[in-house]
C-alpha cells in the first residue's frame, strides 16, 4: 500500500474536497458581513444554488467543460436571488437581518424553494450527466503525499484558491475593499465621506448569496454528485461556514484553514468506515457539529481579549435621516 | 507657509468682513427641512464669502448642525435652495457636496475607529491618489504627513484612529478636508473636546485656511468662541435665521441676546453658599479600572465628596471620566481599591449593591443606558423601584401603580409627554433628562452622579436641570458632577478636580478657580 | 420619492391589520409561483382550505399538526422575546420525546400510574430534557458570549443524530427488539396504553397537547407582562446596557429563559409521543422540521403568546394540507415557500408598523406636534 492510500492522506485529500463549498460558502458570507449584513440564509441559499446547478446540467446538453460553467452560472445566479430578498428587506426595509436570514433559509431550503423547484422539474429521478473531476493540471498528482491533496482536485478546488487571494487582495488592497471595511465598520463615516452605503451592501450581500450558490452546486456536481430532496444535500454546512467566518476573525486566509479543518471533520466518518472502524457513525457524523461550537466558544472567548472583533456594524441597519 | 502669523483681531480679518467679494461661496436661500414632529429648519438663509470665518450661534436646537448637514449633502432640504459661487445646487448625496469642494468636521467624528489615518483621510476620495485601484499607502501617507506639517497638526499617518486621543483625531478630520483641498470646511461645534488652550491653536489654523480664501463655517454656542474667531455670525434660534452680525460689531451681550431671544445674565451666580461641611458621603480610595482598550482607565483615583455639595470633575473628553461615574455606580468593576458610600463599601461591579447604598446615576448616555428606548415611560420610571413594594408584591408587578409612579413624575418634575405609556425615544432630550431626575431623586439618593447633564439641551431645560442639581445639593446630597464645559463647572461647583489620563492631577477652589488654570491642568500640565 | 419617517405613536390597529395583510400579500405572491409553474392557485387554495378546515375531520387533523408548533413556537417566542435567538426548540424537541418517552416506558415496566400520572411525568421529564439541552447554548451564551444561534442550530442536528443513533444503531432502552421484524427494521418500543394522552370533543377532536399548550401560552403571557422577571426580560431585550444600569442580572435571565424556551420545545416533544405517535420515532420527528416552523408562528405572532397560538393553528392546517395533499398537484416544498413568504411579508410589514412611508418629495409631515413629541437626539 502506497503512503498516498493511508488513512491520513485520503482523509486530508477529502478535507479539501468537503472544504471547498465551506470556502465558497464562508467567502461570500464574509463579503456580506464586511459590509455590515449578517446573512443567516447560507444554508438555503447553498440549496437552492445546488438544485439550480444540478437542473442546468440536465438542461443543457455539450461537453462537460461549458456546461459545468454555466452549471455554477446557474448556481451562483440562483444564490444571488435568494439574497436579493434577504438584501430588500433587510437594507431597504430595515428588517431584522436575523429572522430575514431564518426565514430565508426555511424559504429556499430543504422543505421549501429547492424542494418545490426539484419536484417540479423530476430532478431526483434524473441520473448524473456531467460533474466535476479531478484535473491533474501540474502532472503532480503522484507526488507522494501532496499529490492526492492537493494536485488531484477538481477545477473547483484550484478556483477556490484564486477567489480567496482575491477576496483578499480586495479587502486589504484596493480602494472597494477600503470602502467596504468602512461601510461595515462605520456606515455614518462612510457615507459623510460619499460612499454610497445602500450600493455597497447590496452588492456584497448579492455576491456573497452567489458565493454560497456556488457552494452549493460543489455538492451536487463535485462531491456527492446527485440531487435528492431535503436538507441532507448540505446537511448543515451553510452554518458551518457562518460559524467559519466568526473562526477565522473575518480574514479570508483563515477562512481556508478553517474550511479544510471542519472539511476533514465531515470526510472522517466514511473514511474511517473504509478503513474498518467501527465507531457508532452517529457520534463522527456529529464531530463537525460539535467542533464547530467547541471552535466557536474558544474563539469567543478570546475575541473579547484582543481587538478582533466582527464588524463595528454588523446586524444593524443604516438609517441617515433618523433623529 | 509660514510666513504670515494669522492672528485674531481686526487685520486679521478677510474679505468677508468688507463685503467687497460680490459672489459669496455658500449662500442658502430660505432652506426648510422637516422630521417627524419638527421643524428643524424654517427658512433659513445665510451666506458665507470666500476667505471668511463665519459662525452659526444658535443654542442647540436651534437647527445648526441639520443646515450644515444639508449643506453636506447628508440630508435633502424640504424646501429652499443652495448656491455656491453663485451656481445653483442640488446634492443628491454628500458625494455631490465633497465633490463641489463642502467638507464637514462633525460634532460626533466621522471616522473608521480600526482604520489608520492615511486611510481615513483617502477614504471616499475619487480624485487624487483614491482614484487608482489600488490603495497606495506610501503615497498618502506622504501627503498625510506633508499637510501636517504644513497647518501643524501633526499626526502620524500610520496609527490607528482608536489610538487617537480625540483631539488628534480631530486633526485627522481637519487632514481629510486640506486632502481633499476643501474650499468650504464646516466645523459642527469642535471645541467641545478641547481644552482651551488647544481651541486657541485649532483658532489659528482656521484662520490660516480663511487666509487661503477658504471659507470656513464655525458652528457653535459658545459666544466667546465666536466673538474670537469669527468674521461673521448668523445667529439661529428655534430653527429660523434672526440676524447676521458682523463679529466686530457685536458683544457677547448683544449675541447672547439675539440668540436665546431675551436679555440674559451673563455673569456667573453671584449667590455663592458658604462652604459645606457635612459629612463624608462617598469616598474613593486608590480606585483602579482596566480600560476598554488595554491599559487603565483609572490609575488610583481618591476622591471624597461631603454631604451638600457640587464636585466638578473637569477634563477632555477620553481621561476617565465616563469610567469614574460607571465604576461608582458599579456598571464597571475596579481592579483595585474601594469606594464607600457612608460607612458601607460597595461591591466592585455590581450596580444593584450601589443603588442599594443610595448612589444615583444620571449617565451621559441618556437613551440607552439610563432608560430603554422603546419601553413606556412607566417601565423606565420604575427602574430603580419595581423590586420593591409597592411597585411589585412577591414576583409580579403593580402594572397599576406603575403607571401612578410614573404620572406623579411627569407631573412634579414638568416632563412634556402624552402619557405614561408614550415610549421614551418620543421625549426630547430636555423632558428624558427631567424624567430621569425625576426617577433618581424619587429613591432618596444620598450621592448623585451627573455625567455630562446638559449636553444638546436648549438653554431652558439646561436650567431646569441646573436647579434641580443645586436644589439636590442643598438637600444635602453629595452631587459629583462630570462636564465638558467649564462655564457650568465654574457656574455650579463648590470644589473642582480635574483628570488627565485617569488620574485626579489637581484640585481647585472653584470660586477662585479660572478657565486659564482648568485648561492647564487638563491639557497635563502640573500644578502650580 | 419614498421617504421612511418613523412613526411617534404606533396605532393599535395597525398591529393588527399589518399582519393580516401580510398574510393576504402572501397568499397573493404565492398565486403567482403557482401560475408560473402551472398550477392553478384558486383550485389549489380552495383543496387547501378543505384539507385544512373545512373538511370533514380536517380541523381535527389540523389541532394535531398545529399542537407540535404550537409549543416550538411559543418556545421561540419565549428566547426571541429578549433577543436571545435559540433556534434549537427542534433538537430540544427531540430531547424531549426521549426523556417523555422513557418516563412512559419506565412507568410502563412498572405497570404503575394512571394516565394523569404518565401525562405529568411524561411532561416533566420532556421540558427538563428540552431546558437542559437548552442550557448548553445558555451557558455558553451567558459566560463565554458565544452566539447562540449557531450553537443553538447545531446541537439540532446532533440531537438527530442522537435519536438516530437510539432507535437505529445501538440496541437502547428506547428500541423495540420483542419480534424479528423489529431487529431488522429499527423501530421504537411502543408506549405503554396509559401514556396515550385522551382527547377531548367528538366533532373537532383536540389533543390534550393542545391544550396544554394553551395553558403555556396563558402562564408565558402572565410571566412576560406582569412580573419582575418579564419586566427584566423587556429591559434586557431593548437594552442590555440600561439593564446593566438598573442593576439586573443578564446572565441569570439568559439562562433562565433558554430554560424557559427550551422546556416548553421539550414539553412539545411529550405531546408528539402521547398525542401522536406513541413511540420515539426518529425519521418522523425529523422531517417535520418543527422547530423551524415554529420560528416562522412565533416571528408572524410577533412574539405574542396568544397570538402564536392563533398562528400555530393556521399553519398547523397549511401543513396539514401539505400533508394530506402531497402530490404531482402539490409539490412537496409548497409548504416550506409558502412558510418562507408568509414570514418575508410579515417582516416587510414590520416596517409599515414601524414608519410612516411617504411617497410625495413634498409630503408635508406634520410639524406642530410641539416639544413634547420631539424625537430625542
Amino acid at each position: 500500500m502506497s503512503v498516498n492510500d493511508s488513512l491520513v492522506v485520503v482523509v486530508l485529500a477529502q478535507a479539501v474536497l468537503y472544504g471547498t463549498p465551506l470556502l465558497y460558502a464562508a467567502l461570500g458570507e464574509l463579503l456580506a458581513e464586511r459590509s455590515g449584513v449578517l446573512n443567516l440564509g447560507v444554508e438555503g441559499m447553498m440549496l437552492f444554488g445546488a438544485a439550480v446547478g444540478y437542473w442546468v446540467t440536465q438542461s443543457v446538453h455539450g461537453a462537460d467543460a461549458p456546461v459545468l460553467v454555466l452549471a455554477l452560472v446557474g448556481a451562483a445566479l440562483s444564490g444571488a436571488a435568494m439574497a436579493a430578498i434577504h438584501a430588500f428587506l433587510t437594507i431597504t426595509l430595515r428588517a431584522s437581518q436575523i429572522v430575514s436570514g431564518l426565514a430565508l433559509t426555511i424559504f429556499a431550503g430543504g422543505l421549501g424553494l429547492s424542494a418545490y423547484f426539484g419536484a417540479e422539474l423530476d430532478l431526483a429521478s434524473l441520473p448524473v450527466t456531467h460533474q466535476f473531476a479531478s484535473l491533474d493540471v501540474l502532472g503532480l498528482a503522484d507526488l507522494p503525499v501532496l499529490g492526492p491533496i492537493l494536485f488531484d482536485q477538481s477545477a473547483l478546488v484550484y478556483a477556490s484558491w484564486v477567489l480567496t487571494l482575491l477576496v483578499a487582495v480586495y479587502l486589504g488592497r484596493t480602494r472597494w475593499g477600503l470602502n467596504v471595511r468602512a461601510v461595515g465598520e462605520a456606515p455614518a463615516s462612510a457615507d459623510a465621506m460619499g460612499i454610497n452605503v445602500t450600493r455597497y451592501r447590496y452588492i456584497h450581500v448579492l455576491v456573497g448569496g452567489a458565493l454560497a450558490g456556488i457552494g452549493g452546486a460543489c455538492f451536487s456536481l463535485s462531491i456527492i454528485p446527485n440531487w435528492f430532496a431535503g436538507d441532507s444535500l448540505v446537511n448543515g454546512a451553510g452554518w458551518i461556514a457562518i460559524a467559519l467566518v466568526i473562526f477565522a476573525f473575518w480574514r479570508p486566509g483563515i477562512c481556508l484553514v478553517g474550511a479544510y479543518l471542519f472539511g476533514g471533520l465531515s470526510a472522517l466518518p466514511s473514511a474511517l468506515q473504509a478503513h474498518g472502524v467501527t465507531i457508532p457513525p452517529e457520534f463522527l457524523y456529529s464531530l463537525p457539529y460539535v467542533m464547530t461550537i467547541v471552535v466557536l466558544v474558544v474563539v469567543s472567548t478570546s475575541l473579547a481579549k484582543r481587538r478582533l472583533g466582527a464588524p463595528a456594524a454588523l446586524g444593524i441597519p443604516y438609517v441617515r435621516e433618523e433623529r | 507657509m509660514g510666513e504670515s502669523t494669522p492672528v485674531r483681531g481686526a487685520n486679521g480679518r478677510g474679505a468677508g468682513s468688507s463685503g467687497a467679494s460680490p459672489i459669496p461661496a455658500v449662500r442658502m436661500v430660505e432652506v426648510t427641512k422637516r422630521f417627524p414632529g419638527v421643524l428643524a429648519n424654517d427658512a433659513v438663509s445665510f451666506e458665507a464669502a470666500p476667505g471668511e470665518v463665519h459662525a452659526l450661534l444658535g443654542e442647540n436646537g436651534a437647527g445648526k448642525t441639520t443646515l450644515s448637514n444639508i449643506l453636506t449633502g447628508l440630508y435633502r432640504p424640504d424646501e429652499g435652495q443652495i448656491e455656491l459661487f453663485g451656481e445653483a445646487v442640488h446634492f443628491h448625496s454628500p458625494r455631490d457636496a465633497l465633490d463641489a469642494g463642502i467638507c464637514m468636521v462633525h460634532q460626533h467624528f466621522r471616522l473608521v475607529e480600526p482604520f489608520t489615518v492615511a486611510e481615513n483621510v483617502v477614504l471616499g476620495d475619487h480624485r487624487s491618489e483614491g482614484k487608482s485601484f489600488f490603495v497606495h499607502s506610501p503615497a498618502i501617507e506622504r501627503r498625510v504627513a506633508e499637510l501636517g506639517e504644513q497647518y501643524g497638526l501633526g499626526v502620524h499617518p500610520r496609527s490607528r484612529i482608536w489610538q487617537l486621543s480625540v483631539g488628534e483625531q480631530q486633526r485627522v478630520e481637519i487632514l481629510k478636508a486640506l486632502y481633499r483641498e476643501a474650499r468650504i470646511l464646516i466645523m459642527d461645534e469642535p471645541t467641545a473636546v478641547l481644552t482651551p488652550q488647544e481651541a486657541e491653536a485649532l483658532f489659528v489654523t482656521l484662520r490660516a485656511m480663511a487666509e487661503e480664501g477658504k471659507t470656513v463655517i464655525f458652528i457653535s454656542h459658545k459666544l466667546h468662541e465666536v466673538t474670537a474667531v469669527a468674521d461673521r455670525v448668523t445667529v439661529l434660534r428655534g430653527g429660523r435665521t434672526v440676524e447676521t452680525v458682523m463679529a466686530s460689531d457685536a458683544t457677547q451681550r448683544s449675541l447672547a441676546a439675539l440668540m436665546v431671544g431675551r436679555e440674559v445674565d451673563l455673569g456667573r451666580s453671584p449667590e455663592r453658599k458658604q462652604k459645606p461641611s457635612g459629612d463624608v458621603v462617598l469616598e474613593l480610595d486608590g480606585v483602579r479600572v482596566p480600560g476598554d482598550r488595554g491599559g487603565e482607565a483609572l490609575k488610583g483615583v481618591a476622591l471624597v465628596l461631603r454631604s451638600g455639595e457640587i464636585v466638578a470633575v473637569a477634563g477632555v473628553a477620553g481621561n476617565g471620566q465616563r469610567e469614574l461615574a460607571e465604576t461608582i455606580s458599579g456598571m464597571r468593576a475596579s481592579s483595585a481599591g474601594t469606594i464607600r458610600v457612608g460607612a458601607r463599601e460597595l461591591h466592585p461591579g455590581d450596580p444593584r449593591d450601589a443603588i442599594k447604598a443610595g448612589v444615583a446615576h444620571i449617565p451621559e448616555d441618556r437613551l440607552g443606558t439610563g432608560l430603554a428606548p422603546s419601553l413606556s415611560i412607566s417601565r423606565n420610571a420604575a427602574f430603580k423601584t419595581y423590586r420593591t413594594a409597592p411597585i411589585s408584591w412577591g414576583p409580579f408587578l403593580a402594572v397599576k401603580r406603575m403607571a401612578e409612579l410614573a404620572r406623579s413624575l411627569i407631573k412634579r418634575y414638568d416632563v412634556k409627554a402624552p402619557g405614561p405609556e408614550t415610549p421614551a425615544r418620543n421625549l426630547s432630550g430636555g423632558n428624558l433628562q427631567k424624567l430621569m431626575l425625576g426617577r433618581e431623586f424619587h429613591g432618596d439618593p444620598k450621592v448623585l452622579i451627573a455625567a455630562q447633564p446638559t449636553r444638546g439641551l436648549d438653554v431652558g431645560a439646561i436650567e431646569t436641570v441646573h436647579g434641580f442639581l443645586r436644589d439636590a445639593a442643598s438637600n444635602g446630597v453629595a452631587v459629583l458632577l462630570i462636564s465638558e464645559d467649564l462655564d457650568e463647572i465654574l457656574a455650579l461647583a463648590d470644589r473642582v478636580v480635574v483628570m488627565y489620563e485617569g488620574a485626579i492631577v489637581g484640585e481647585l477652589d472653584a470660586a477662585s478657580a479660572t478657565v486659564e488654570e482648568l485648561g492647564y491642568l487638563m491639557a497635563g500640565g502640573e500644578a502650580r | 420619492m419614498i421617504r421612511l419617517e418613523r412613526r411617534l405613536d404606533q396605532p393599535k390597529w395597525l398591529s393588527v391589520a399589518v399582519p393580516v395583510g401580510s398574510l393576504i400579500a402572501a397568499f397573493a405572491i404565492m398565486a403567482v409561483i403557482l401560475a408560473v409553474t402551472g398550477h392553478a392557485p384558486g383550485h389549489t387554495y380552495r383543496q387547501m382550505l378543505e384539507a385544512g378546515f373545512t373538511g370533514n375531520g380536517a380541523f381535527s387533523a389540523t389541532l394535531l399538526s398545529a399542537t407540535p408548533i404550537l409549543f416550538t413556537g411559543l418556545a421561540a417566542a419565549a428566547a426571541f422575546r429578549m433577543q436571545l435567538f435559540n433556534i434549537g426548540a427542534e433538537g430540544q424537541l427531540y430531547l424531549g420525546a426521549v426523556g417523555a418517552s422513557w418516563i412512559a416506558l419506565k412507568l410502563g415496566d412498572g405497570d404503575a400510574g394512571s394516565t394523569p400520572l404518565y401525562v405529568l411525568a411524561m411532561c416533566v421529564a420532556a421540558g427538563v430534557m428540552g431546558a437542559l439541552w437548552a442550557l448548553i447554548p445558555g451557558v455558553l451564551r451567558a459566560f463565554a458570549n458565544t452566539n447562540e444561534i449557531i450553537t443553538s442550530l447545531m446541537l439540532n442536528y446532533v440531537a438527530g443524530f442522537l435519536i438516530t443513533y437510539l432507535i437505529f444503531d445501538s440496541s437502547s432502552y428506547w428500541r423495540d427488539v420483542s419480534t424479528l421484524q423489529a431487529q431488522s427494521f429499527p423501530q421504537g418500543k411502543p408506549m405503554p396504553a396509559g401514556a396515550e394522552w385522551p382527547t377531548f370533543g367528538s366533532s373537532v377532536v383536540v389533543p390534550l397537547g393542545f391544550l396544554i399548550g394553551l395553558g403555556v401560552a396563558a402562564s408565558l403571557w402572565m410571566l412576560y407582562s406582569r412580573t419582575r422577571f418579564g419586566f427584566e426580560v423587556s429591559v434586557i431585550a431593548d437594552s442590555p446596557r440600561a439593564a446593566r444600569y438598573a442593576g439586573m442580572r443578564t446572565r441569570r435571565k439568559i439562562l433562565a429563559v433558554m430554560a424557559i424556551s427550551g422546556g416548553i420545545a421539550g414539553i412539545g416533544g411529550a405531546s408528539q409521543i402521547g398525542d401522536f405517535t406513541h413511540t420515539l420515532d426518529p425519521t418522523g420527528l425529523q422531517g417535520a422540521a418543527f422547530g423551524y416552523t415554529g420560528i416562522v408562528v412565533a416571528a408572524l405572532a410577533r412574539y405574542n403568546p396568544f397570538a402564536v397560538c392563533l398562528v400555530a393553528v393556521l399553519l398547523g392546517g397549511l401543513q396539514n394540507a401539505g400533508f394530506t395533499l402531497q402530490g404531482p398537484d402539490f409539490p412537496s416544498g409548497l409548504v416550506g415557500v409558502m412558510q418562507g413568504i408568509i414570514l418575508f411579508c410579515a417582516l416587510g410589514g414590520e416596517l409599515l408598523i414601524r414608519y410612516r412611508v411617504t411617497i410625495s418629495r413634498r409630503a408635508r409631515a406634520r410639524a406642530d406636534t410641539g416639544s413634547a413629541a420631539e424625537p430625542a437626539r
